[in-house]
């Protein structure tokens, strides 16, 4: 049996993927929006309780239409890091999230959301709030916008956090992003008692989105230039532009009321 | 992969012979047997501790029961049809880490008698029609596999298809670790489940047992129209010790409990499990529609 030192090559592989997929440099929500869309206009807060920074959204233009864009943001440097809660929401990002989903839905704007986040924060004010309950809640916003989603995994989907922004039409994902049940250190602490086996974790978890793609959770993977998107993150964006705007085209050709059918039988069928 | 063919066969109760109640006796007890309450150590003989619903009468602890007692303890005599959805044992992973994930679920098969961590029943409560969805924590944690999700699924399906109100009890640790991404997607699946039962107008109740966390309270387990709980049940999304780790941060007296989130406002009240299938029959009576 493995302990936390020793890890195997295939351990090692996993987690380094892992590692790539947190990599600083890639493009986080805020730059995406703001390379990747026109006349973004942040609307802030949840009108119920508070502002959370982890979960950023408003309208913008893209590719001559109005879109509500949400998006998880993990900040770039140890303040914006700080300030954006290191990308994960409380409950209140998760309402702001469907403040924002019902409103697109008034003004026939499709929903674009943009995942990244390691999990939904895990501390005494998000229980107090209820974070099971906000993102119960999301997930039953997504399945019931009568306007079309994309959502697109920028480069971690972890949790329950993921999935509350997750539940669209087409769910896009940056090849080297991760998508799984919940970080490799949490699923250690779970499973082996000891968050420090998070490569062993890693490796059993198959956290690449090649996984989530097998399973149908994820219908397209956008490449990224090697190394990564790290090192070409205009390149990537361009490339999530086009995505974005080709989804859209097709989305718009089916009436609401079958997009709606096809969403719940898509999701009646997740996970095989 | 496995969509039902034709309609969900139904069969009457006992659909098999358990091996052993699942729950808090693990192993079998005879008449003369008597069981601690695990939290106040006051001895009961079993069969008074069984009729008490596994409630002490000297502290009120609620221990954790069984599927299988859930919903004997919650429908009419004699009301019960499990149902059976013959779902294909799924491995989406090939999980292995040291024990192969199929022998884990061939050991907790054998160990409480079930197929999955849920059990699904059509029933009456005071005569009238539900569709009953019972977790078993005993099963791998009550956790949400794949095969588990398309379980609830079905079960609101049913309740649609039959006109027949949505009572689920749930307890677990919440999305089962070894499916991965696959299980994840049983959050989203569930909420589909409840979605349908929501549109066709038929009322949902959920009961939430000790523990439920996770994946679980993130979707159906609080979606419900209304939420009980049951004394003392710790309740949440991430676990008490991850939050303290993680931010060292003193947790609240009471955190995550029942009551705690009652006063928070997540909750429309805590009952005491010897009143549940009463307070459930109250609010059938009150949220069916007149025919």
């Amino acid at each position: 049996m493995s302990t936390s030192t020793e890890t195997t090559d295939r351990e090692q592989a996993a987690f380094a993927a892992v590692e790539l997929a947190r990599h600083p440099a890639r493009p986080r929500a805020l730059e995406v929006i703001g390379v990747a869309f026109d006349d973004w206009t942040e609307l802030r807060g949840d009108r119920l309780f508070g502002e959370d920074r982890a979960v950023v959204g408003g309208p913008a233009r893209l590719g001559g239409r109005s879109v509500m864009v949400i998006g998880q943001e993990k900040g770039t440097d140890p303040m914006t890091r700080a300030l954006h809660n290191f990308g994960m929401p409380h409950p209140e990002g998760y309402r702001k999230a469907q403040r924002l989903m019902r409103q697109a839905e008034k003004f026939a704007m499709p929903v674009i959301c943009l995942v990244d986040t390691p999990a939904a924060y895990a501390g005494i004010g998000a229980e107090e709030r209820g974070q099971a309950w906000a993102i119960a809640e999301s997930l039953l916003c997504m399945l019931a916008v009568r306007t079309p989603t994309v959502s697109i995994v920028l480069s971690e989907g972890g949790s329950g956090g993921a999935l509350a922004l997750a539940v669209a039409d087409r769910v896009l994902a940056l090849e080297n992003a991760v998508y799984t049940v919940a970080p490799p250190e949490t699923c250690a602490a779970i499973l082996y008692r000891d968050a420090g086996q998070r490569a062993r974790a890693a490796a059993a978890l198959r956290p690449g989105v090649d996984t989530a793609y097998d399973i149908g959770l994820v219908d397209e993977l956008i490449p990224e230039p090697p190394p990564g998107a790290h090192a070409h993150a205009d390149v990537v964006i361009g490339a999530i532009r086009g995505a974005l705007i080709r989804h859209l085209n097709e989305l718009e050709q089916i009436p609401l009321d079958a997009l709606l059918e096809q969403r719940a039988e898509r999701y009646r069928r997740a996970g095989g | 992969m496995d969509r039902p063919a034709g309609p969900v066969t139904a069969r009457r109760q006992p659909p098999r012979r358990r091996l052993q109640a699942p729950g808090p006796q693990l192993t079998p007890v005879t008449h003369s047997a008597t069981i601690a309450c695990p939290a106040c150590g006051r001895r009961f003989v079993a069969d008074r501790y069984a009729a008490e619903l596994y409630v002490c009468s000297g502290c009120g602890h609620h221990q954790r029961v069984g599927a299988a007692q859930r919903i004997a303890q919650l429908a009419d005599a004699d009301s019960v049809e499990t149902l059976q959805f013959d779902i294909a044992e799924r491995d989406p992973l090939q999980f292995d880490d040291g024990v192969p994930y199929t022998d884990r679920l061939a050991r907790a098969r054998e160990r409480t008698g079930l197929d999955e961590a849920f059990e699904v029943a059509r029933a009456t409560i005071e005569g009238m029609p539900v569709v009953l969805a019972c977790m078993d924590f005993a099963f791998l944690g009550g956790s949400l596999g794949s095969a588990a999700g398309e379980i609830f699924a079905r079960a609101c399906e049913d309740a649609v298809s039959e006109r027949r109100a949505l009572v689920a009890v749930c307890t677990s640790g919440g999305a089962r670790m070894q499916e991965g991404i696959a299980s994840l997607a049983q959050m989203a699946r569930c909420s589909v489940g409840v979605s349908m039962v929501s549109k066709a107008g038929l009322p949902y109740i959920s009961v939430l047992g000790d523990p439920c966390f996770g994946g679980v309270t993130a979707s159906f387990a609080v979606q419900a129209d209304v939420i009980l709980a049951e004394p003392g049940a710790r309740i949440g999304f991430a676990g008490g010790r991850v939050i303290e780790q993680a931010t060292h941060d003193k947790l609240p007296d009471g955190f995550q409990t029942s009551e705690f989130l009652l006063a928070h406002g997540m909750l429309d009240a805590v009952v005491d499990r010897r009143n549940l299938r009463d307070t459930i029959a109250t609010l059938l009576g009150l949220y069916s529609r007149p025919t």
